[in-house]
């Protein structure tokens, strides 16, 4: 092929086969055995807790097992599982990239900056979004059996998935801004949503966790919220598309300055 | 709009800092096609500088143009640009295959397939193509990376240390491969710290020392600033203060220091002095025991360039 044919032959990058391109890579640094185990223990944990639960042993009121499964839908997954999901996979891709230096090899081509994030922030929510859904089928089918009759496991798979996407754009945009995405994003899941979000009612307006459960209110008649009342719904949607957009904004523009690590000359 | 004439790279007074540290020191150079050297020891500052010509360092002060246009925060400049980074890493799980088209993929090529098989062709990879890069030697993972940057057979292609890590067999093929593609209108920029290494492939060469261009222009006009330079000369000898009384007199010798029973004998011209010594040693019956440079380290000659 000669240089003119092969020129010719370039175009405007396809949307999807680059998305594909950015999924691939990110799969390939997903599936370090670190991740891996990692993404296994913080999937067990909540089933673990379920089987704990049911067998205690003895006959266990409905009201009981509601109560247990809206305690850890609230905390352990939407609090703990899921944002350290979307930790792992947001985080592994661009920081080992950055780390090594082949995050060049994204950005010496014509794929726009935003499509980058863009694609990697997909992939994270989407993957977050598949494994906090099995968590949340799985431990609702543990505690209340196959039968949903309040709606509330179909009304938490939905809000954490709207969630996923959140905490995945957070933490995919924490890669490219610090060296220290995975340290400070465990910071962030412990301190903010664990413990600063839950004592002072006013954060509760800045907690991803907060808006999950707000978004799983809003679809069961089962009270979700805490009893001082959650987040308004019509606050949840348009701040989760500013994390979004922001997201994708800032990450472009933290991709025309890369972290390179200083080597050589 | 980039203009098709435009000259691939220019700097124009470029500096850049990490920090308190000064990478790149007013640099004002042109590149045009064809291949130019890079030279300079190692932290001298040239894989910054060919980090700010793909744009992906800012400068602090100063201006980059590649084709016409700053690269910075602007992706479409590598429809036209190639580059090839110092640092080995690859994605160690996918094949050389795989990355190539990868690239191919990520600069908008309508036949991916086609033009990584091409690429990786050229480098003589198409047999082991296949294979997981984990396994590749320093030498293929260079090939791999070339490949990767002249997939879409770029204008102008930056290459950081391109020699690293490679056989002398494997080097006189890549240089082969470069030369093809100047021949072909390409502008190649390639750093190394070995004036041997590229003085026979670059038609042109920048040296640079501690972030300051120190010397441009063609590998002749190079080689005889490096060697047309005052050398030191270390002598030892039976009688080192009867020499050096001796040399102190000759017209092409600057200066004579004794350290014990040796000399260090500045000179402007080591051929001459050579010969000169034999005979100054003769006069005055002394023997000598031995006669080595002390500066024909590359650091020496760069940091004449820079003192010059």
């Amino acid at each position: 092929m000669s240089d003119a044919v092969r020129r010719a032959s370039m175009g405007a990058p396809s949307w999807f086969g680059t998305a594909r391109v950015l999924w691939r890579l990110a799969w390939a640094r997903t599936r370090s055995p670190g991740v891996i185990v990692a993404l296994a223990a913080v999937l067990a944990l909540p089933v673990i807790f379920a089987l704990a639960f049911v067998s205690a042993g003895g006959d266990i009121a409905a009201d009981d097992a509601m109560h247990f499964l809206l305690q850890r839908y609230g905390s352990l997954v939407s609090g703990l599982a899921t944002p350290i999901i979307a930790l792992l996979l947001g985080t592994s891709a661009f920081s080992a990239e950055s780390e090594d230096g082949t995050l060049l090899y994204l950005l010496t081509s014509t794929t726009p900056r935003w499509w980058i994030v863009t694609a990697r922030v997909l992939f994270a929510g989407t993957v977050t979004a598949l494994l906090s859904s099995v968590i949340v089928l799985a431990t609702g089918w543990i505690v209340l059996g196959p039968v949903d009759s309040d709606g509330v496991v179909r009304a938490f798979t939905v809000a954490i998935c709207v969630g996923s996407a959140v905490y995945a754009a957070l933490f995919t945009l924490l890669a490219l801004g610090t060296r220290r995405a995975l340290m400070v994003g465990l910071l962030y899941v412990i301190v903010w949503e664990g413990a600063l979000s839950s004592t002072f009612a006013a954060l509760r307006y800045l907690s991803v966790r907060q808006w999950i459960a707000t978004v799983a209110g809003s679809l069961t008649d089962t009270t979700v919220a805490p009893a001082d009342g959650g987040v308004p719904l019509g606050f949840v949607f348009p701040a989760a598309l500013i994390v979004l957009v922001a997201t994708v904004v800032t990450g472009a523009r933290l991709l025309d300055r890369p972290r390179l690590s200083r080597v050589g000359g | 709009m980039s203009s098709a004439g435009a000259v691939p790279l220019v700097f124009e007074g470029v500096s850049h800092w990490y920090g308190e540290v000064m990478a790149v020191n007013d640099v004002s150079a042109v590149v045009e096609p064809g291949i130019t050297g890079l030279l300079g020891p190692n932290g001298a500052g040239k894989s910054t500088l060919l980090q700010l010509a793909a744009g992906v360092q800012i400068p602090s002060s100063g201006s980059v143009k590649v084709f016409g246009e700053s690269p910075v925060g602007r992706p479409s400049v590598f429809a036209r640009l190639g580059f090839v980074p110092e640092r080995e890493a690859l994605p160690t799980t996918l094949s050389a295959r795989v990355f190539v088209e990868a690239r191919a993929m990520l600069l908008g090529m309508h036949d991916v397939r086609g033009a990584a098989a091409a690429a990786l062709a050229a480098v003589e990879l198409d047999d082991v193509a296949d294979r997981q890069v984990e396994g590749f030697s320093k030498g293929m993972r260079q090939r791999v990376k070339l490949a990767a940057a002249m997939v879409h057979a770029p204008d102008m292609l930056l290459l950081d240390e391109p020699f690293n890590g490679l056989d002398p067999r494997q080097r006189a093929h890549m240089m082969r491969l470069l030369e093809v593609r100047a021949a072909a209108g390409t502008a190649i920029l390639l750093s190394s710290h070995l004036l041997e290494e590229i003085e026979g492939v670059a038609s042109r060469m920048l040296v640079m020392v501690a972030g300051r261009l120190a010397a441009s222009g063609d590998h002749r006009t190079l080689r005889r600033l490096m060697t047309d330079r005052p050398h030191t000369v270390r002598v030892r000898a039976s009688d080192p203060r009867a020499l050096a009384s001796a040399l102190v007199a000759l017209p092409d010798v600057i200066g004579v220091e004794v350290q014990g029973t040796q000399l260090l004998v500045r000179t402007s011209d080591q051929a001459l002095f050579a010969r000169q010594l034999v005979r100054a040693a003769q006069a005055c019956n002394v023997t000598l025991h031995a006669v080595q440079p002390a500066d024909e380290s590359l650091e020496h000659v760069f940091a004449y360039l820079v003192n010059r």
